[in-house]
């Protein structure tokens, strides 16, 4: 019942943020149609970038696991997509390590919906720290600020927030959660009935 | 060093992946501190230049993928050029305020957004996983639980993808895709997700099993089919990234295509 | 016996083992010993807990699978190698030689000798391939079987573990595996799971019966088990040679009660599928009638499910494809090879329902016609299940019927009796043969030989990506000449 990490957890871990780079590539190409707009409306979907720490936490529920999907996703831009691929990897690392603190916090002991969400909100932080030297958002008007913030909360509490959660709900019906989870006292205990 | 991969391969393939890796990393750091217009000028061309032949995809993909990185890049400043802050106005409308600030500012973004494309560009097309997770093994120290489950998790992509056609196949068999609303694309996509989620976490289980079952676990040391070193491409690799970095510092300062020097100034 | 006290011993006594969040013990105080070379079959019911016994056995669980045990006594041999059942997922690498040096890593083989290691153990499997340096996903799955025991055989095992590694293969798939393990495992102990014993059962020596409960029912010589346990065999859904004639004898199928029609239901024209840019199947001509049980074989990669496929319009196609029904998206039903991936809802009992929700109808007329189906196809006790949450056989059952709850004219088929045991496998077809016998058309693609020769009425063979042969069988031309 160690909280290490194991061959399958990490493996786990990486296939899921594969899972979420496929969806995001197959439903994807909207977000650079709505971009050249400059309404900012294309941070709507932004929260999809955060979703896999939060899922593959919740299903394996062990230190560093955030952390890991989020460097596995920007991995593979870094080998596959071209041309986002360096400016990802750092993306990935800053919003994987902010959605992982949010878990530390409650000492991987808290899985639940505001948990998710907070992890979701934390990962949206830390994306503004790069934005704020890669993009020189500071510089834009106000109003477009204020709608790219807004816009990007709102977007990461429904993606990574309401839909993570649910969506590891909807999976634990399907009984693959118990493959990855680590057996409970309880289990053990039926062993001397 | 093994050179199986391919044999049609550009030298850059050969460069040690680690320090591709990281010099690309490097040059990612040192152009967020870029803020002089001209030296982004002349580095977008230079590391453009550099691209061209250097990178080891197919002339015709190669056009797609500059292509888009181009578009990626007018995005990218889109919003900054219409909406940005600034007091020398070139253009008004509604909320649209143009100015040589946001201009400069915009364009500025969207260079260094290309920067950064072509060189995902180059170390994508000229690095395969296999021989650059032996390097970051080898030369990294990163252990190898981890970068063996990343190779092992890439050859279920291909799969995942069929997958992802069969599913689509199916809502259709099912009278799944002909719902309309947003509530039945949400339905489809949490469906898709759910699928694809529940084989892959079982197809990583069984995998991760069978890794361990051919006591992948049980060593701490081990030996390696591929020895990723260092050779003289490494030397060239280095020097050319170099050459254009301060290469690049040179020519702007002696040679300033255009009057922005700073582009963080307030006014000029 | 004689003299099995030189031979080294291992096993487990009173094994219980609980699944996590069970309430139940899965198996309870079970002993099983063997003994160096050995060649022992576990034979059982699907789902009775032979594969977990030799997940415990090799000593996968409790140390690489974290499920709660306990033993009295258990003994793991030291060098042990597993064959697993699913091809795709035994392989971390992208190349045939990058796999097999994988193990070799592991046990730290100094790199100077991997490449003769690796044509070593590659020719020991039969694998002849132009270059060790070859993808793994341009194998075959029988291919990649035999790669499986190459790199397995790296680890100079003492003892292999087989379970069911056949389950996903073709018949030539099986029959060449089965050779290439009988000849590398001369020295070796072997301890095998297999619903398919007619390969099998010439190098074994000891059969093992378990029960539905995981319990041992019998223990010992092979020719002792058959004798003996003949009806169990059955009950257990075990493929013995014999059971197809046991099971549909040929004599009494041809007098069945028949009717046959010349109507037909599906016509092509100068009809091409595609798989992307490239044409994978053409023909010029074509037409299926009403109550024809169609059977399309030929070799992996031939074209088959590229025609099916193409006759449903889920990929790409060219020319005239005209469907005889009243309306195509409800008289023509498709089933995949994977149940998984036409389940849409979150329960069993949804799942039986949705091709009447979709279609509109009373609640509970809907109602009542999905707990028949429950009853039909012996769903009722899950449903309420997640349909993932199903065995093997229940998952196939319930694709099956949750596509005709709301009788289609046409059934199109991949392989569905694939990797199934013998008893859901014949279910399956009476189930399909009754449904033929009530006029709706069935298009199957199947390597199964004994379907083709005593139920199929017709006989259609693909060879890159064209119709080779499309004869009438035996059966089919009986039928002929009731033709009403």
């Amino acid at each position: 019942m160690s909280k290490r990490l194991k061959l399958t957890d990490i493996l786990v871990t990486i296939v899921i943020a594969i899972v979420f780079g496929l969806i995001y590539k197959i439903s994807g190409p909207l977000y650079d149609i709505v971009k050249i707009l400059g309404f900012q409306a294309e941070q709507l979907t932004y929260g999809i970038y955060f979703i896999a720490a939060p899922v593959a936490m919740l299903i394996i529920r062990k230190p560093g696991v955030a952390l890991l999907a989020e460097v596995a996703a920007a991995m593979m831009e870094v080998l596959f997509a071209g041309s986002g691929g360096i400016i990802n990897f750092y993306y990935g690392i800053i919003q994987g390590a902010f959605s992982e603190i949010i878990f530390l916090i409650f000492a991987y002991k808290k899985f639940n919906l505001p948990v998710t969400i907070l992890s979701g909100l934390a990962a949206a932080v830390g994306s503004y720290i790069l934005d704020y030297y890669y993009g020189d958002l500071v510089d834009l008007a106000g109003w477009n600020i204020l709608l790219n913030v807004v816009f990007r909360f709102l977007g990461t509490i429904v993606i990574s927030g309401f839909i993570a959660y649910f969506l590891v709900k909807a999976l634990e019906k399907t009984g693959v959660t118990n493959l990855v989870r680590p057996a409970s006292k309880d289990d053990y205990d039926v062993l001397n009935k | 060093m093994n050179t199986y991969w391919n044999p049609n391969q550009k030298w850059l393939a050969r460069v040690n992946p680690s320090l591709k890796f990281l010099t690309i990393a490097a040059i990612f750091m040192i152009y967020l501190f870029v803020h002089n217009f001209n030296v982004m000028l002349v580095s977008s061309f230079a590391f453009f230049i550099f691209y061209l032949f250097c990178n080891g995809f197919s002339k015709k993909l190669s056009f797609w993928l500059v292509a888009m990185t181009f578009i990626l890049s007018v995005f990218s400043a889109s919003a900054m050029v219409f909406f940005g802050k600034g007091t020398h106005m070139l253009f008004e409308w509604h909320l649209i305020t143009i100015s040589i600030e946001s201009m400069t500012r915009g364009l500025h973004l969207g260079l260094r957004t290309f920067v950064y494309g072509m060189l995902g560009l180059i170390f994508a097309s000229t690095t395969e996983p296999v021989p650059f997770f032996y390097s970051v093994m080898q030369q990294l120290r990163i252990p190898p639980k981890y970068a063996y489950s990343f190779l092992a998790a890439f050859r279920l992509i291909p799969i995942m993808i069929e997958e992802y056609r069969i599913i689509r196949a199916a809502m259709k068999v099912r009278g799944m895709s002909e719902e309309k609303g947003l509530r039945a694309f949400y339905r489809r996509m949490k469906r898709y997700a759910i699928i694809l989620l529940a084989q892959a976490i079982r197809r990583a289980q069984r995998i991760a099993v069978a890794m361990e079952a051919k006591q992948f676990s049980m060593v701490k040391k081990r030996t390696y089919y591929y020895q990723i070193g260092f050779s003289r491409y490494d030397v060239l690799f280095t020097c050319l990234i170099l050459l254009i970095i301060i290469g690049s510092w040179i020519f702007s300062s002696y040679v300033p295509l255009t009057p922005y020097n700073n582009v963080l100034e307030r006014s000029y | 016996m004689m003299s099995l006290t030189n031979r080294e011993a291992f096993g487990v006594t009173d094994l219980r083992l609980v699944f996590p969040k069970e309430k139940d013990l899965f198996l309870k105080d079970l002993t099983f010993q063997y003994h160096q070379g050995e060649k022992i079959l576990f034979l059982g019911p699907s789902g009775c807990g032979k594969s977990t016994l030799l997940q415990v056995l090799s000593g996968l669980i409790p140390n690489s699978i974290e499920i709660p045990i306990k033993t009295k006594d258990s003994r793991i041999p030291k060098r042990c190698g597993i064959i697993f059942q699913d091809p795709e997922t035994q392989f971390c690498m992208p190349y045939v030689d990058e796999e097999i040096a994988f193990v070799l890593e592991n046990q730290q083989v100094p790199k100077d000798d991997m490449k003769d290691l690796i044509d070593q153990y590659l020719t020991a499997v039969g694998l002849k391939l132009n270059h060790r340096h070859q993808l793994i996903s341009t194998l075959s799955g029988g291919m990649k079987q035999r790669l499986a025991v190459a790199s397995v055989l790296a680890l100079k095992p003492d003892v292999l573990f087989l379970d069911e590694p056949t389950a996903l293969l073709d018949p030539k798939g099986t029959e060449d595996l089965w050779k290439t393990v009988q000849t590398i495992s001369k020295d070796k102990t072997l301890i095998i799971v297999e619903h398919k014993i007619d390969h099998v059962i010439d190098f074994v020596d000891r059969i093992v019966l378990f029960n539905f409960n995981g319990q041992i029912i019998a223990d010992g010589p092979k020719e002792l088990i058959f004798n003996q346990y003949k009806s169990e065999l059955r009950q257990y859904g075990i493929w013995h040679p014999g059971i197809w004639e046991e099971t549909f004898p040929e004599e009494e199928i041809l007098k069945l009660p028949q009717e046959v029609s010349t109507d037909p239901r599906l016509i092509l024209k100068n009809f091409r599928a595609y798989r992307g840019k490239q044409v994978k199947f053409e023909v010029s001509q074509f037409q299926i009638n009403k109550g024809e049980w169609v059977a399309i074989v030929g070799e992996n990669g031939a074209g088959k499910s590229t025609f099916i496929e193409g006759m449903m319009d889920l990929i790409k196609t060219k020319g005239d494809r005209i469907w005889k029904v009243k309306n195509e998206k409800d008289d023509v039903s498709f089933l995949f090879q994977n149940p998984e991936y036409q389940f849409v809802t979150d329960s069993v009992e949804e799942e039986m329902a949705f091709g009447l929700v979709i279609r509109g109808g009373e609640e509970e007329e809907i109602q009542l016609k999905v707990n028949d189906a429950l009853r039909l196809f012996n769903l009722d006790h899950v449903r309420h299940l997640h349909p993932f949450q199903l065995s093997i056989g229940q998952k196939r059952r319930l694709s099956v019927a949750s596509s005709i709850i709301h009788k289609p004219s046409v059934i199109l088929l991949d392989e569905p009796t694939f990797g199934q045991d013998a008893r859901n496998t014949f279910s399956l077809l009476r189930q399909f043969e009754t449904m033929r016998e009530e006029g709706t058309t069935l298009i199957m693609v199947t390597h199964e030989e004994e379907i083709v020769h005593r139920l199929a009425t017709r006989k259609i063979r693909i060879h890159n990506g064209r119709i080779k042969s499309d004869e009438k069988t035996k059966r089919g031309m009986q039928l002929e000449g009731v033709v009403t």
